[in-house]
């Protein structure tokens, strides 16, 4: 796949994404409240189109929406809280109230995934590196290791299937499916296994493990700008935490739905939100 | 050109290896693998161990490091640059003897070039200034500053044995123990490589051993060889002779039937096909035309990423083309993946072989009899991964055999393979074409395909870019021969 520029914290030091990505994603998973929901949804939604395009964003709804739709539908089964009976299932009351809990459970987790891709973007690889590099160098080397390896497995594994297929040697019906992908993952453990000890050989002929501390190739200096930056963020943090406390405490799902109003406080909220997308939008109007 | 040292008139400290009186054998082996060894390599010599699979070339050139020396008994002595290796700790032998190994994907640790090229460095705590101005320095001189940035995965085989070659020269070592390191290149890659090691040896005075069963590309760059038989070595002191090549097959079974024209019965042909693996990728195969030959051996040579592969697993009918057309019998086809561990799932060979018996209907007596014909016999009851390369490509061969083909796809066949098993791998073809099998083999090989192949199809760009009987394709190309 391509990947686009996303032009959001780009230069910055490795923290401060850190803290947006962070904070982010806790307002998101903390506050049950369906505007607050949404206005996050809309926002993750707006950074994907920015990062992945338009285009595999929008076949991103072909799972996403059957999520939702399946929370909202499987809430009212295990929960039967409400009070306004929509219909009778059996002897099971099913009501709006907690029909809409699961409409909003849904939204927050299809939410939650889509600034997770969001902010692998902007909280690029290299950058967990350098933030864990500095105080664990071998757990940021482990996962730089495991980084390499999850995706070579993967290929692999297509690469067997792919020689098991390409054989004109007859097989027959779905005992034989099974063990052919049983035979797979025998196959890809004692190769996996045979690999890493030539790995193991090679990372000990170049010295592993003979200095007691590992120091680290990357440096990200923390600038000035770096401090103003993160100050600004952990401000607007401070009062959208506060703004998402005070919707949360005055709505409730249950028994009786509370009614929304409209409210001044929706508006920073949206703001941080909608940051990564707007930033995107202006800094890509500076290269065109 | 080459010119022999003579290490008789060096004074003693200054050989860059000394072996003395070295013997080593392997737990539960009946016979030791290095006898007696004596082997001094002087200082800043470019050396080439040859010797068959299975001589103990490995195994030597990983005694000299302590670090990675296979479990056993040893005796006799091993001194890098006048120190005894027992004395070196692993910080100091990791700076002052690097080691590259046969197979680029496995020694790569880490996921991007540049923290590849940091591994070693971060290994040694070396302080961060320093370790900068290393890297920078080697990358320069390699030539990977344009690609430092890159995912280690994203990379050409080529390539990726430089990264692991220059990751290892960071370090600066005075000594560098090469084991097969050009087995899984092709020969334009090949050629870069030792290029590289050449510029490193003369140009930074370092110290080079390779060790290699197909010396034929390096002999011009080395200043001296060396040949471990029996578990001992010696110097080869005529090192034009390791440019001959030596036939594969007697020439009376060479006589192929090298027919030409429209009238030729066709195994299976492709025509006007085109094929990516999805909507997002570049296509692979473009335009595509080719006919094979019923009982002929054709070969497809070519550079790497150029589609050979996926034209092979296309014809094995793995995947759909997305235009064109593969026309092709109802025959049995099957195929050789390059690496021959992606067809193994058994705990033996010989089970290994018997994996198909259910559904195609052959016998343990058959299989026994395979093997015997592979020369194989003794190794029917061990693990396929522990059989040497060329054992497991025959056995691999020798499993596809047992399916009855008609057709056979090889990639590579000859990949990572001694003499003796290239010809072993050369009598098996012949013997098909003789009963009337078709083969179709992509290799880098050159000298195999110009000894064993009827036709030869050059692919460029994902095209065939002409397709002609063997001896006219050799004689008119300028680059691109043995």
């Amino acid at each position: 796949m391509k990947q686009r520029p996303f032009y959001v914290f780009e230069t910055s030091h490795p923290v401060v994404p850190a803290c947006y990505v962070i904070v982010t994603l806790c307002l998101t998973m903390a506050a049950m409240q369906p505007v607050l929901i949404a206005i996050s949804l809309i926002g993750a939604f707006a950074a994907n189109c920015c990062v992945r395009g338009p285009r595999s964003t929008l076949a991103g709804l072909r799972w996403q929406l059957p999520i939702i739709a399946i929370i909202a539908l499987f809430n009212p089964l295990f929960s039967a809280s409400g009070s306004t009976v929509l219909f009778y299932l059996g002897a099971r009351a099913v009501y709006l109230e907690s029909l809409m809990y699961g409409l909003a459970m849904g939204g927050l987790f299809v939410a939650s995934a889509l600034w997770f891709m969001a902010g692998s973007r902007m909280l690029t690889f290299d950058k967990v590196m350098a933030l864990f590099g500095n105080v664990a160098p071998v757990v940021a080397l482990m996962i730089s290791s495991t980084m390499r390896m999850i995706p070579r497995f993967v290929r692999r594994g297509h690469q067997i299937l792919a020689v098991q297929g390409a054989q004109g040697v007859p097989t027959a019906g779905a005992v034989d499916a099974v063990k052919s992908r049983l035979r797979l993952s025998s196959v890809l453990m004692g190769w996996g296994m045979e690999d890493s000890l030539e790995m193991a050989d090679a990372m000990r002929a170049r010295g592993w493990g003979s200095a007691p501390r590992r120091t680290t190739y990357t440096r990200y200096r923390f600038r000035a700008r770096d401090v103003y930056a993160l100050t600004v963020l952990l401000l607007a943090a401070v009062l959208c935490c506060a703004l998402a406390m005070v919707a949360c405490s005055q709505f409730l799902f249950y028994p009786v739905l509370s009614r929304l109003v409209v409210w001044w406080g929706y508006v920073p909220y949206a703001a941080w939100m909608l940051f990564p997308a707007a930033m995107h939008a202006v800094r890509s109007r500076r290269f065109a | 050109m080459s010119e022999t040292f003579d290490w008789n008139e060096t004074p003693a400290p200054a050989a860059a290896i000394a072996v003395e009186g070295l013997t080593f054998s392997y737990p539960q082996a009946k016979a030791p693998v290095l006898r007696d060894l004596n082997w001094k390599v002087p200082r800043g010599a470019f050396a080439i161990l040859v010797g068959g699979t299975g001589s103990g070339k490995s195994t030597l050139l990983s005694l000299l490091k302590p670090q990675i020396a296979p479990a056993g008994t040893r005796e006799g002595s091993l001194v890098v640059g006048g120190v005894d290796v027992d004395r070196l700790d692993d910080a100091q032998s990791a700076r002052n003897i690097g080691h590259v190994f046969q197979n680029p994907d496995n020694q790569i640790v880490c996921e991007s070039v540049w923290h590849e090229m940091a591994f070693c460095l971060e290994n040694l705590g070396t302080p961060q200034d320093e370790m900068r101005r290393l890297i920078a320095e080697t990358s320069y001189f390699f030539g990977i500053d344009d690609w430092f940035r890159q995912s280690t995965d994203s990379l050409s085989g080529g390539r990726k044995q430089l990264l692991a070659l220059a990751s290892t020269l960071v370090a600066q070592p005075s000594l560098l123990l090469l084991d097969e390191p050009t087995s899984q290149l092709d020969p334009v890659a090949e050629r870069n490589f030792l290029h590289a090691l050449f510029r490193i040896n003369r140009e930074l005075g370092c110290t080079v051993v390779v060790a290699t069963h197909a010396p034929r590309a390096m002999v011009d760059y080395a200043t001296c060889a060396f040949e471990l038989v029996d578990g001992q070595v010696r110097e080869i002191s005529d090192m034009e002779a390791m440019c001959m090549r030596e036939p594969l097959v007697d020439a009376d079974k060479t006589v192929s039937p090298r027919v030409r024209g429209e009238d030729v019965p066709c195994a299976f042909t492709f025509e006007d096909a085109w094929f990516r693996y999805d909507r997002e990728s570049p296509w692979v195969l473009r335009n595509l035309d080719l006919r094979v030959a019923k009982a002929h051996i054709h070969a497809l040579v070519g550079g790497n990423g150029c589609g050979k592969s996926t034209l092979l697993a296309l014809a094995a009918g793995s995947s759909r083309l997305q235009r064109g057309k593969l026309r092709a019998e109802g025959e049995r086809r099957v195929l050789l993946p390059q690496d021959p561990r992606a067809l193994f799932a058994a705990e033996t060979a010989f089970d290994e072989l018997m994996e198909w018996s259910g559904q195609l209907g052959y016998g343990e007596e058959e299989t026994h009899r395979l093997l015997e014909k592979l020369g194989l016999t003794a190794q029917g009851s061990v693990h396929p991964y522990d059989l040497s390369g060329g054992q497991q490509q025959l056995l691999a061969i020798g499993k596809l055999l047992l399916a009855k083909p008609d057709v056979l796809l090889l990639d590579e066949p000859t990949k990572g393979l001694d003499a003796q098993a290239r010809s072993k791998v050369a009598h098996v073809l012949l013997n098909l074409r003789a009963q009337g099998k078709t083969v179709l083999m992509a290799s880098h090989d050159l000298d195999f395909v110009q000894q064993v192949a009827d036709t030869v199809s050059m692919m460029f760009d994902g095209e065939i870019a002409s397709t002609e009987p063997v001896t006219t394709f050799f004689a008119n190309n300028v680059y691109y021969r043995p």
